[in-house]
């Protein structure tokens, strides 16, 4: 019962990090049905900018401000650089092709995501580098309940992907820039008729997108330590499972996909085989997508023929 | 003038699909643009609207030249249209449609604007919550047209307002069209419908290969010979 | 104005000629070229090119590189049946390769006997029939799965085959798959009595091979199974409503993709002589759809072509002096191709060169030791460039920073629009040249991992139909 509980907690914390990647996968094909494969590099550039924040602060040894505003720059950092970055890469990668065949971008996608991984190979060095968490975060702060442990990063990773996707989900249902952009997924040309300036809201979607990515780059870093300059990959692939296993345009869906893959994962190493467990998330992408194709929550968008 | 093509020539890719055009709306003028498939009455509104630019020529909207400027820009100096096929967003509700027609409008005069909407349909009002993509045809039409007002047009541009409605819609539509003209609002309007769109218009132009082939007050085109055995079976 | 005989015609198509906006100089006279030859001299000009080209190849080294063209060619001919004929994204197209590689393999060296002994040794023939057939059943389940799938889905559906591939020959069964350490001593391609021992005789199969493949997927191309392929990449919706068998078409796409794949595995398994997991990796992939893309998708030259270039770029990277040769002839053929008119042209390549050497003289004056490195540049062009380029002494974190400098400059030349693009592009290219000499020629295997994606990116940018394809690919 006890492993039983703490492997769920494993496997939310996990599950958080592939929900808060899977929205930026999610929101990017809503807008431009562009399966953005770059955006799992995202996220390894997000952990990269918080592993530099420490060593600029002294490193994970002997950290020069308190821990907290670290925490806080190297989110904030992560957010803003990452989200800049999507950005950037919108702007010259993505939107010559807006009007292109389908194909073209995704091609482009996965031009992108060779140069971005390439790329931090070439700056940084193809080792793995460690966060070293536990030298400044103490692995007995946090709560314990029952006897199951939830330490303190697992907690702000819990607080900060509710935040952001509350935040999100108001966003998108309140304010104009959210509703310009669902009018600029739902129909481009007829939003831009009405003036909508659609550069800017895609661009934005990819700003919000890509810091989220940048955001769960930093706690993965935080909470299992090991970075490297592939590590976006294979969490792409799963964050992207997610979104579709969720519904892939609902960011409820992208959320309950996260958790979903995420139980899975631990799960699966805890009771079956660490070797098996991409193999097993693949069944389930394959089996959802053959059973409901539109995920748990997503919809079947209304299709003019 | 409110608007007036000079000499437009617009290319799709490497096809030239206008060629030395010159229209021109006036203030509170209903015109009507005819013309067969194929002939250019689309791309001419959209490159009134700037979703196209032409390669030579000069678009004049109330006086200023307009052909370099941004859609939004233009739809600020008092452009809307309503698209072919209306083109809602179906997944959003009336009212979020009604909202986004006025993203360019200042909030002050949103509710003013959208009373008055409602006052032209009142069936929006009723239907506000629905998902756009449910209504009937008719509705959406409405919607389409509400859209489009809510920016606070001078010049309303229309495509194809009939197209894929009944008869007794297209009438109900030309009502409302007219009734928007009468409200001081200039409308260009795309039409396939010839002896309608001519019957409630002040001016017309046909257009044919991305060429005007002739214009003229709307009573002389409806009497015109060639053009009544072109378009309206006579 | 009021020629009233036009009112109500509807001309567009009938004029449509004449309306079209031609292009000139060059680019007309290679579009007539185009054509005017037909497709099967081509081939029959690439079968006689190969085997020249076989004659003039001396050295090992040189063969191989036209053994991997070659296979290139092949992989990315096999590629071009589900993504550019049928339209299908297939992402897991490397686990075809990598199935063929291992079929091959187990058939042919000791991993079904034991204990490093016995296994089945059998005849090439052989080989290639069961694990061609066995390909073709495995094409024919992926793409049942695919009958379920849009376009997009069925991407990310195929990286995860690719990804399980792996997966598996590096967990399952490592007795028989070996695991990480892969298979080892297989036996040559062998038959009749005969066997395939050098890597020109290799060449000469996969160049057979290639003609041959090429030769049946132009007569399927313009068969009815190609037109129905290409109704289906258009509009699926309507080929299904005219009665084409849309599911059977995109099962038969992957089937066939499949067994090219697997072909280009056996030769690749067979001329290694051992296989490892690490040689099917989504970095592979990648080059594959470089090929494509550059070729064009959807043209049989096209990936040949392609296949050539990529693995050709890809062998000059490796060597400093031939990088030197790609980079530069790049540089100066898109600004050839780009900058006109001519006058302009010159004055770009002058601003270029002057602004280099005298970026280079100034600082040599303030700081000699920050041009004291050495451009990584060797031959004629190293001396060349020693006093144009600015390389510290240490100049790794140097051109770490130049490196992003160049990346921030090349999107700033494409927001940029008329004259001040052209001014931006002469510092872009100079301190692309900085960079070049001082970190990324240092660094061959990560910078043509880097080029192999910029080539991706800027050739959909710049000219989506690649070199030579003409044809509009739509996954819908």
């Amino acid at each position: 019962m006890h492993e039983l509980l703490q492997t769920t907690v494993n496997g939310l914390t996990t599950g958080c990090l592939y929900a808060l990647i899977a929205l930026g996968y999610s929101m990017v094909y809503g807008i431009l049905k562009l399966l953005n494969f770059a955006h799992g590099d995202l996220y390894m550039v997000g952990a990269y900018i918080g592993y530099f924040v420490i060593q600029w602060f002294g490193g994970p040894n002997a950290v020069s401000i308190p821990v907290p505003l670290l925490l806080a720059i190297m989110v904030l950092l992560a957010a803003v650089g990452v989200g800049v970055l999507g950005m950037a890469i919108e702007r010259f990668a993505y939107r010559p092709l807006r009007d292109a065949p389908r194909i073209a971008p995704l091609i482009t996608a996965l031009g992108v995501s060779f140069v971005l991984e390439n790329t931090v190979l070439l700056l940084f060095g193809g080792f793995t580098r460690s966060y070293s968490t536990p030298t400044f975060i103490s692995f007995n702060s946090g709560i314990t309940l029952d006897g199951v442990r939830i330490d303190s990063v697992e907690l702000m990773i819990f607080g900060l992907s509710f935040a952001m996707m509350y935040g999100l989900h108001q966003l998108v249902q309140r304010t104009t820039l959210g509703k310009s952009m669902r009018a600029v997924a739902s129909d481009r040309e007829a939003a831009e008729m009405l003036g909508i300036n659609v550069d800017r809201t895609i661009a934005l979607t990819f700003f919000i997108g890509s810091a989220m990515a940048g955001v769960a780059g930093v706690m993965s870093g935080l909470a299992f330590n090991q970075i490297s300059n592939t590590i976006g990959f294979l969490a792409g692939l799963k964050a992207f499972t997610a979104a579709v296993v969720g519904g892939i345009g609902s960011i409820a869906g992208s959320m309950i996909g996260g958790l979903l893959i995420g139980l899975c994962e631990s799960f699966s190493a805890s009771y079956v085989s660490s070797e098996y467990t991409d193999l097993i998330v693949f069944g389930i992408l394959i089996a959802t997508m053959l059973l409901r194709p539109t995920g748990i929550l997503g919809q079947k968008a209304l299709q003019k023929v | 003038m409110l608007l007036s093509l000079e000499d437009v020539t617009t290319y799709y890719g490497p096809m030239r699909i206008l060629e030395g055009m010159s229209l021109q709306v006036d203030e509170g003028e209903l015109v009507c643009l005819l013309g067969g498939n194929a002939s250019g009455k689309s791309t001419t509104l959209k490159t009134i609207l700037g979703l196209v630019r032409p390669r030579a020529g000069r678009v004049m909207l109330a006086g200023e030249d307009v052909t370099r400027w941004p859609v939004p820009r233009r739809i600020a100096g008092g452009l809307a249209i309503v698209p072919e096929n209306r083109r809602l967003f179906g997944q959003m509700t009336v009212r979020e449609n009604l909202e986004l027609g006025a993203v360019l409008q200042d909030h002050g005069h949103f509710d003013e604007d959208i009373a008055r909407v409602h006052s032209l349909f009142p069936r929006l009002q009723e239907r506000r919550d629905q998902l756009a993509g449910t209504l009937s045809g008719g509705e959406q039409q409405m919607v389409a047209m509400g859209r489009a007002l809510m920016a606070r047009p001078r010049l309303l541009l229309m495509d194809e307002p009939s197209m894929g409605l009944s008869p007794a819609l297209v009438q109900q539509n030309f009502r409302i069209i007219k009734e928007v003209h009468e409200a001081g609002v200039a409308i260009l309007m795309v039409e396939q419908n010839a002896t309608m769109a001519l019957s409630i218009a002040d001016r017309g132009y046909v257009l044919s290969t991305g060429e005007i082939v002739l214009e003229g007050p709307a009573s002389e085109l409806l009497g015109h010979d060639e053009l009544k055995r072109a378009y309206l079976g006579a | 104005m009021t020629d009233p005989a036009q009112i109500g015609r509807d001309e567009w198509v009938a004029r449509s000629a004449d309306r079209r906006d031609e292009g000139t100089g060059l680019r007309r006279v290679l579009n007539q070229l185009d054509a005017r030859v037909g497709w099967w001299p081509r081939l029959a000009a690439v079968a006689l090119g190969g085997v020249i080209v076989g004659q003039l190849l001396t050295n090992v080294n040189l063969q191989q590189v036209g053994f991997n063209s070659l296979l290139y060619a092949l992989l990315a001919l096999g590629l071009n049946i589900a993504v550019g004929w049928a339209g299908l994204l297939d992402l897991g197209y490397i686990a075809f390769f990598g199935f063929g590689a291992y079929g091959f393999a187990i058939f042919s060296s000791a991993a079904l006997g034991t204990g490093g002994s016995g296994g089945a040794h059998l005849p090439a023939i052989e080989i290639i029939v069961i694990v061609l057939a066995a390909a073709g059943v495995v094409g024919v389940l992926i793409g049942l799965v695919a009958l379920r799938l849009d376009g997009d889905y069925l991407a990310i559906v195929t990286l995860f085959v690719g990804q399980a591939f792996m997966e598996v020959v590096n967990n399952v069964d490592p007795g028989t798959l070996g695991g990480v350490n892969g298979l080892f001593g297989l036996d040559p391609l062998h038959d009749f009595g005969g066997q395939v021992s050098s890597t020109l005789g290799y060449y000469y199969v996969a160049l057979a091979a290639l003609v041959l493949v090429a030769a049946v997927l132009r007569l399927l191309d313009t068969s009815r199974t190609g037109r129905a392929w290409r109704a289906l990449r258009d509009d699926p919706l309507a080929a299904a409503a005219m009665t084409i068998p849309v599911n059977r078409l995109k099962v038969m796409a992957f089937s066939f993709g499949a067994i090219v794949g697997a072909l280009a595995g056996i030769l690749f398994a067979a001329q290694q002589s051992t296989v490892f997991p690490t040689n099917f990796t989504a970095n592979i992939l990648i080059l594959i759809y470089a090929c494509l893309v550059l070729g064009g998708v959807g043209s049989i030259t096209g990936a040949i072509l392609g296949g050539i270039v990529v693995t050709v770029a890809e062998q000059m990277l490796s060597s400093p002096t031939d990088a030197g040769y790609l980079f530069y002839g790049l540089i100066l053929l898109a600004l050839v191709a780009k900058v006109r008119p001519w006058r302009r042209l010159a004055w770009v390549l002058g601003g270029i060169v002057a602004l280099g050497f005298a970026a280079h003289g100034i600082v040599s004056l303030i700081s000699s030791s920050a041009v004291a490195g050495h451009p990584g540049s060797t031959g004629w062009i190293g001396s060349v460039v020693s006093n144009y380029v600015i390389v510290p002494s240490n100049p790794v974190g140097y051109g770490n920073v130049l490196y992003i400098v160049v990346l921030c400059a090349m999107i700033a030349v494409v927001r940029l629009e008329g004259v001040r693009r052209l001014l931006a592009v002469i510092p872009t290219v100079y301190i692309a040249a900085c960079c070049w000499e001082s970190r990324l020629i240092v660094n061959p295997a990560i910078t043509t991992q880097i080029m192999i994606g910029v080539v991706l990116i800027v050739t959909m940018a710049a000219r989506p139909q690649g070199l030579l394809g003409s044809r509009r690919v739509e996954i819908v």
